[in-house]
C-alpha cells in the first residue's frame, strides 16, 4: 500500500507565559515527537484520552496548527524523504535541504503551495452545531471552498453544491436555509458535503459522531464508509469512542499524553493489546452485555496534565510493569512484527 | 430556482416587520422624516440660493424683533429676529439626517477598521490600539468635541497624494488581510502604485470649505469611534475561537474573506442597534453644541439652533407661556427622530439577522 | 408498592409551556425503585430520561410543569406522595432522603466556594444537630474548645429560632464544629477513593479534575446517607478509565451504603455493567422494564430490539432505526413509535398501548403483547 501521510517527530507545543514580563515559563507539550505512516485508502484510527493530544496531532497534520518541529510529507515518494532525512543528518543548514523542505514538507509550505495542500485535505469537527456558520445560507456553506481557492463560482459552484448534496444525501430544497433549521444529523451531513467539495485525498474526522443521536451515527458512520469508497479518500478517524473506531478503522494508534504509545492494525490492537495502557484502556470500555461485567477498574489515577509530564515513559507512574528504566528514558515505537508497533520497555525488550 | 427563494425572503422580513409594533413605529416616524425631507422645497420653497438659510419675516421685523407665537402665514411661530419656525424645521430635517448619517458613517468605518484589526490579529497590535483608543475615551466627549471645533482649520488644501495617502492607509490594511486572495491584492497593488505616481505630479487640486458645522460633524466622529470600536472587539473575541471560523481557514479562505464573510455578519448585529440608537443621540449632541454657539451658524437651518436661540427668550414663566413654541416645536422633531431610530434600530436587527428572522 | 419498593412512580404526565408551543415531554411514566438496586433509565436525547429523575424532586423547571400522576416514596415506614407535599417537607427530602448527581460535575459546583465549604453546608442542612451534639461531646470528652462554645451550641440546640442564639452563632468562630465537619469532610472524601482527602478538602472546584469533581458531587449527595441517589449521566463527560473507576465506586456505594441508585444513561454499555434492572424510555414513556439480563437477552419491545441492535460491532454493518424521533409539540397518537416500528399494526396508529406486566418482573408497552387491554 502506498504511504499518504507520513509525520516524522512532530511537535506542538503551547507556551505558557507567566510573570510581570510575560515570559515563557512552561508549555504544554500537546503534540510530543508522533512519527506515523498513513495508507492511501485506509481508515486511520486515533484514539486517546482527553489531554491526549489527539485533535491537536490531526489538526497540525493538516496545518490548521503550524507545527514546531518535524516533518509532514503529503503523497511525497519514499526516496525523497530518504534524501531528506539524509542531508538533515550531514548537513542540517544546507541549502538544499531547505530547498527541498519548501517544495516537499507540508509543515514547511507558504503561500501557494499551501493553499493547494488546504484543497486536498479537510475536516470534519465534532460538533456540526459550532462549525457551521449559523449566519450563512447552506448553499454558501458548502460552497466556500470552491469560493476560496477560486475553483468555481455562480451558477457552475450551485451545480457542484447540488451535486454534493445529493451525495450526502440532502436535496436542492435544503440549498436555501439556515444551519439552525435542521437536525444535529442533517448538520453534520452539511459539514461533509462542505469537506467534500474541493475533492479532497484525505479528511480528518474529530469524533465526527460524539455530538448526535446513537440511532444518526450508524447513518452518518455508514455514509462515511460509502463515501470513502466512491471517492477514494482516506480518513484519520479521532475518537475516545473505541467500540466505533474498532468498527470502522483498519489500522489504529492509541496516544498518551502526546506521544503515540502503540500502533497496530485493529484486530491486534483490540485482541491483543500489549502496552499496559492499551491494555488498561480497552479494558475500561464497558461491554454491552450484562455477563461480561468487570471486577475491578482496569487503572487507577488520572491522565496527568500535559504542562509537566512524568520524566522518561510518561506513563510509568501508572504502569504495572515500570522498571527502572522507564523513569530515565523514554522508549521509542518498536516493530514487534506483524505491523505492530509498541513504544515500552518492558514489552519490546529494547535496552537503551 | 434561485431568485424565488430570495424573493421569499423578503417578503419574510417584511411579514415579521409587521409584526412587530414597535417596530413598525420606528419605521413609520422615520418614512414620516424621510419624506418630510424630500418634500421640503415643496413643503418649504426656499427664498435664498442656500436654501438652509432661514428666511425673516421683514415686516414683522419692522415691529418687532421679537418671538411671534403661530399664525397662519407663519405655521409654527417665528424666533428673535423673525425667523421663521416652520422654515427651520422642515429644512432641518434634511440637516439632522446629514449630521446623523455622517458621523455615524465616519465613527463606523474608524472604529471597524481599529476594531477589527485589534481583535482578528491580537497581540501586540491590539494593545497599541486598544491604549490609543483608551486615550480618545479619557477625554470628556463634549469638551473634546467643543476644543475640536476651533482648533479645527478654516479650509483644508487637499491634493491627490493626500487622497491616495489615506486609501493607500486602508488599501495596506487590506492587503495584510487578503494575503491570498489574488484579485484583491492586485486592485490594491494598483491603487498604492497610482499614490506612488501622484506623489511625483501633484497640482494642488482644491482648497476644501469647512463650515462650522463640518467640524461640528468631525469632533463628534473622532469623539465617537472608541465606543463602536470596543463593541465590536469584544464581539469579534467571542466568535475569533468558533468551530466554522477554523473550517473557513480550513477551506483556504484568506483572513479578508473571513473577516467579511464570517466574522462581521457574526458580529455586527449589535453594532447596528447601537448605531440607529446613536444617529439619535448625535443629533442630540450637535444640538448642544449648536446650543453652545459653537455648532451651525446663526440663521442655519437646524433643529438645535433654534433651540439655542429660545434661550434667551424664556427667563421667566411669562416669557416661557409666549414664547413657548420657539422651543417646544423644534424639540419636538428631535425628540421624535431620535425615537424613531432608536425602534429603527430593534426593528433592523430582528429583520436582517438570519438567527433570529427564523426561529 | 411492594415492601422492597422505596418509590414509585405512577402515570408522571409532565408539560412544558413554550413560545413554539405545549411539549409533551412526559405522557405517563411509570417507574419503580426497590431497596438496594441500581435501575438503569435508558433512552435517546430527548426521550424525558433526565425530566423524569428531575420530577422525582419535584425540581422541573419552569415553563415546565408537573400535570398529572403520583411520586409515591417510602419514608419512615409510611407512603408518601411527593407531589403533594409542601415546600418544607420537599426541603427535608431532597438532600437527605433523595440526592442528585449531574452531567457536569463542575457546574454545579459553586466555584467561589471550597470544596470543604459546600460539603459542610449539605451536612448543616440536614444533619445539624448531629454535629451539635458530636461538637459538645467533643468539648466535655477531650476538654477542647471553651465554655462559651459549649454554652453556644447548648443553646442553639434548645433554641434554634431565637434572635440571640442566630446572632451569637453567626458572630462567633465555633472551631469545634468546624473541625467535627471538617473530620466528617475528609472520611467522606476517603470513602470515595480521593487520594490526600485532605488537600482536596481544601481545594476549588477550577483545581479539580472531570473525575475527582465527580467523586466529591457524589461525596456530597452521598452525605446525609439518602436512600435513594439520581444520577444522571454522570460519567459522560469523563474519559474511559476514568468512567470505569466512577462506575466501580459506584457498585461499591450500592453496597456500603445500601442506598438505590436511579441510573440515567444513553450508553448501553454502562448499563450492562452496573445495573441491576433496566427501563428504556422512547419519547416521554417507559416502553420497557426488566432484569438487566433478560432486557439484553430477551427485548420484547421494537425500539428496545432496535436500540440493541443499532450497537455498533465488528465486521457487521452498522444498523440504525430509521426515521427521527417524533416532536413532542404534536407527538403523534396511538403509540409514539409506530412509525418507525417494524412490527406496526393498525391498532398502534390509534390506541396508545398500556404498560403491563408481561412476564414475571418484565413489563412491556406495546399492542404485540396485549397492550390494548
Amino acid at each position: 500500500m502506498s504511504t499518504i501521510i507520513q509525520t516524522e517527530n512532530l511537535k506542538k507545543h503551547y507556551p505558557i507565559y507567566g510573570g510581570v514580563f510575560k515570559k515563557k515559563v512552561a508549555s504544554v507539550k500537546a503534540v510530543d515527537g508522533v512519527s506515523l505512516n498513513i495508507f492511501k485508502g485506509e481508515c486511520f484510527g486515533l484514539v486517546g484520552e482527553s489531554g491526549c493530544g489527539k485533535t491537536t496531532l490531526g489538526k497540525t497534520i493538516i496545518r490548521l496548527f503550524n507545527p514546531d518541529s518535524g516533518h509532514i510529507f503529503f503523497n511525497v515518494p519514499d526516496d525523497i524523504i530518504e534524501e531528506i532525512k539524509r542531508i538533515e543528518k550531514e548537513n542540517p543548514k544546507s541549502r538544499r535541504l531547505r530547498r527541498l523542505l519548501e517544495q516537499y514538507d507540508a509543515a514547511h509550505f507558504k503561500g501557494e503551495n499551501l493553499r493547494f495542500l488546504r484543497r486536498k485535505m479537510q475536516i470534519v469537527y465534532q460538533d456540526p452545531t459550532t462549525s457551521l456558520d449559523p449566519r450563512m445560507l447552506v448553499k454558501d456553506i458548502v460552497a466556500e471552498p470552491l469560493a476560496a481557492q477560486g475553483i468555481a463560482k455562480g451558477e457552475e459552484a450551485e451545480k457542484m453544491v447540488v451535486e454534493i448534496l445529493r451525495r450526502v444525501g440532502l436535496t436542492e430544497r435544503h440549498l436555501y436555509r439556515y444551519p439552525h433549521e435542521f437536525s444535529g444529523g442533517q448538520r453534520q451531513r452539511i459539514a461533509v458535503a462542505r469537506a467534500l467539495i474541493s475533492r479532497p485525498e484525505f479528511i480528518i474526522l474529530d469524533e465526527p459522531t460524539s455530538s448526535v443521536d446513537v440511532s444518526v451515527r450508524a447513518q452518518l458512520l455508514n455514509l462515511f464508509q460509502d463515501l470513502q469508497k466512491d471517492f477514494n479518500l482516506t480518513y484519520m478517524f479521532i475518537s475516545h469512542d473505541l467500540s466505533i473506531v474498532e468498527c470502522i478503522s483498519q489500522r489504529v494508534a492509541i496516544m498518551y499524553l502526546g506521544k503515540i504509545v502503540e500502533l497496530a492494525s485493529t484486530e491486534e490492537i483490540f485482541h491483543n493489546p500489549l502496552h499496559p495502557y492499551s491494555q488498561a484502556l480497552i479494558a475500561s470500555v464497558p461491554i454491552p452485555d450484562p455477563t461480561k461485567r468487570k471486577a475491578r477498574a482496569p487503572i487507577t489515577g488520572e491522565v496527568p496534565s500535559p504542562v509537566n509530564p512524568p520524566s522518561g515513559c510518561r506513563f510509568h507512574p501508572r504502569c504495572r510493569l515500570a522498571m527502572d528504566i522507564c523513569r530515565r528514558n523514554e522508549p521509542r515505537l518498536a516493530d514487534v512484527g506483524k505491523g505492530h508497533f509498541v513504544a515500552c520497555f518492558a514489552v519490546s525488550g529494547e535496552k537503551r | 430556482m434561485s431568485m424565488e427563494p430570495r424573493v421569499k425572503e423578503w417578503k419574510f422580513m417584511l411579514k415579521r416587520v409587521r409584526e412587530t409594533p414597535l417596530a413598525l413605529a420606528g419605521v413609520a416616524i422615520i418614512i414620516f422624516f424621510i419624506l418630510i425631507a424630500l418634500l421640503a422645497p415643496v413643503l418649504a420653497p426656499p427664498t435664498y440660493s442656500d436654501p438652509f438659510k432661514i428666511p425673516q419675516d421683514k415686516e414683522i421685523y419692522s415691529l418687532t424683533p421679537n418671538p411671534t407665537p403661530p399664525t397662519l402665514t407663519h405655521i409654527f411661530g417665528t424666533s428673535d429676529q423673525q425667523y421663521d419656525i416652520y422654515y427651520a424645521c422642515i429644512w432641518g430635517t434634511i440637516t439632522a439626517f446629514r449630521v446623523g448619517l455622517t458621523v455615524v458613517l465616519i465613527s463606523l468605518i474608524i472604529g471597524l477598521i481599529l476594531g477589527v484589526a485589534a481583535a482578528y490579529y491580537g497581540g501586540i497590535l491590539d494593545e497599541i490600539l486598544m491604549r490609543f483608543t483608551d486615550i480618545i475615551i479619557a477625554f470628556p466627549g463634549l469638551i473634546l468635541a467643543m476644543a475640536l471645533v476651533l482648533a479645527f482649520p478654516a479650509a483644508i488644501p487637499i491634493n491627490l497624494s493626500s487622497i491616495f495617502l489615506v486609501v493607500s492607509i486602508i488599501c495596506s490594511f487590506v492587503i495584510i488581510m487578503a494575503r491570498s486572495d489574488r484579485k484583491l491584492l492586485l486592485v490594491t497593488q494598483m491603487i498604492v502604485v497610482a499614490f506612488l505616481v501622484s506623489y511625483i505630479y501633484q497640482p494642488i487640486v482644491l482648497h476644501l470649505e469647512i463650515t462650522n458645522l463640518d467640524k461640528v460633524l468631525f469632533a463628534i466622529a473622532i469623539v465617537g469611534w472608541p465606543g463602536y470600536a470596543r463593541l465590536i472587539r469584544g464581539e469579534i473575541l467571542r466568535v475569533k475561537n468558533e468551530d466554522y471560523i477554523e473550517a473557513a481557514k480550513a477551506a483556504g479562505s484568506s483572513d479578508f474573506r473571513i473577516i467579511t464573510r464570517h466574522i462581521l455578519p457574526n458580529t455586527i448585529y449589535p453594532l447596528l442597534v447601537v448605531v440607529s440608537m446613536d444617529v439619535g443621540s448625535i443629533v442630540l449632541t450637535a444640538a448642544a453644541l449648536s446650543f453652545l454657539g459653537i455648532g451651525a451658524p446663526i440663521d442655519y437651518a437646524d433643529w438645535g439652533q433654534m433651540i439655542s436661540r429660545s434661550r434667551a427668550w424664556i427667563r421667566n414663566p411669562e416669557m416661557l407661556a409666549s414664547n413657548f413654541h420657539t422651543f417646544f416645536i423644534p424639540g419636538l422633531f428631535i425628540t421624535l427622530f431620535s425615537l424613531g431610530w432608536n425602534l429603527l434600530g430593534d426593528a433592523l436587527r430582528d429583520v436582517l439577522d438570519p438567527m433570529l428572522r427564523r426561529r | 408498592m411492594t415492601d422492597e419498593e422505596i418509590l414509585e412512580v405512577e402515570n408522571l404526565v409532565v408539560r412544558f409551556y413554550t413560545y413554539e408551543g405545549i411539549v409533551e415531554a412526559l405522557d405517563g411514566v411509570n417507574l419503580k425503585i426497590r431497596k438496594g438496586e441500581i435501575l438503569g433509565l435508558v433512552g435517546e436525547t430527548g426521550c424525558g430520561k433526565s425530566v423524569t429523575s428531575l420530577s422525582t424532586l419535584v425540581l422541573v423547571p419552569p415553563p415546565g410543569s408537573i400535570e398529572a400522576g403520583k411520586i409515591f416514596l417510602k419514608t419512615q415506614g409510611k407512603k408518601v406522595n411527593l407531589l403533594e407535599q409542601d415546600r418544607e417537607t420537599l426541603r427535608t427530602v431532597r438532600g437527605s432522603e433523595i440526592s442528585m448527581v449531574f452531567q457536569e460535575p463542575r457546574a454545579y459546583l459553586n466555584p467561589v466556594y471550597s470544596v470543604e465549604n459546600q460539603i459542610s453546608e449539605v451536612l448543616l442542612v440536614h444533619r445539624k444537630e448531629e454535629f451539635l451534639k458530636r461538637a459538645i461531646e467533643t468539648i466535655k470528652k477531650k476538654k477542647k474548645g471553651s465554655n462559651f462554645e459549649l454554652k453556644l451550641y447548648q443553646r442553639m440546640l434548645e433554641k434554634p429560632k431565637s434572635l440571640t442564639t442566630k446572632l451569637l452563632s453567626k458572630f462567633t468562630s465555633k472551631r469545634t464544629l468546624k473541625m467535627e465537619l471538617h473530620n466528617e469532610v475528609v472520611a467522606l472524601l476517603k470513602n470515595m477513593e480521593i487520594p490526600d482527602p485532605e488537600r482536596v478538602a481544601k481545594m476549588y472546584p477550577h483545581e479539580l479534575s472531570g473525575g475527582m469533581a465527580q467523586r466529591v458531587v457524589i461525596a456530597m449527595a452521598l452525605s446525609c446517607n439518602p436512600k435513594i441517589l439520581l444520577a444522571d449521566e454522570p460519567t459522560t463527560n469523563l474519559d474511559v478509565t476514568v468512567q470505569a473507576q466512577i462506575l466501580q465506586l459506584v457498585s461499591l456505594l450500592r453496597k456500603n451504603f445500601q442506598s438505590s441508585i436511579l441510573y440515567v444513561t444513553h450508553d448501553l454499555g454502562v448499563v450492562a455493567e452496573i445495573c441491576d434492572r433496566v427501563a428504556v424510555m422512547y419519547a416521554g414513556n417507559v416502553v420497557e422494564t426488566a432484569d438487566v439480563f433478560e432486557i439484553f437477552n430477551n427485548p420484547l419491545h421494537p425500539y428496545t430490539k432496535a436500540l440493541l441492535e443499532s450497537i455498533p460491532r465488528p465486521g457487521k454493518e452498522f444498523k440504525s432505526i430509521p426515521g427521527v424521533v417524533p416532536s413532542l409539540i404534536k407527538p403523534p397518537r396511538g403509540c409514539r413509535f409506530h412509525d418507525r416500528c417494524d412490527f406496526a399494526m393498525e391498532v398502534c396508529r390509534k390506541v396508545k398501548p398500556q404498560f403491563l406486566e408481561v412476564k414475571k418482573d418484565h413489563f412491556v408497552a406495546c399492542h404485540l403483547y396485549g397492550g390494548s387491554k
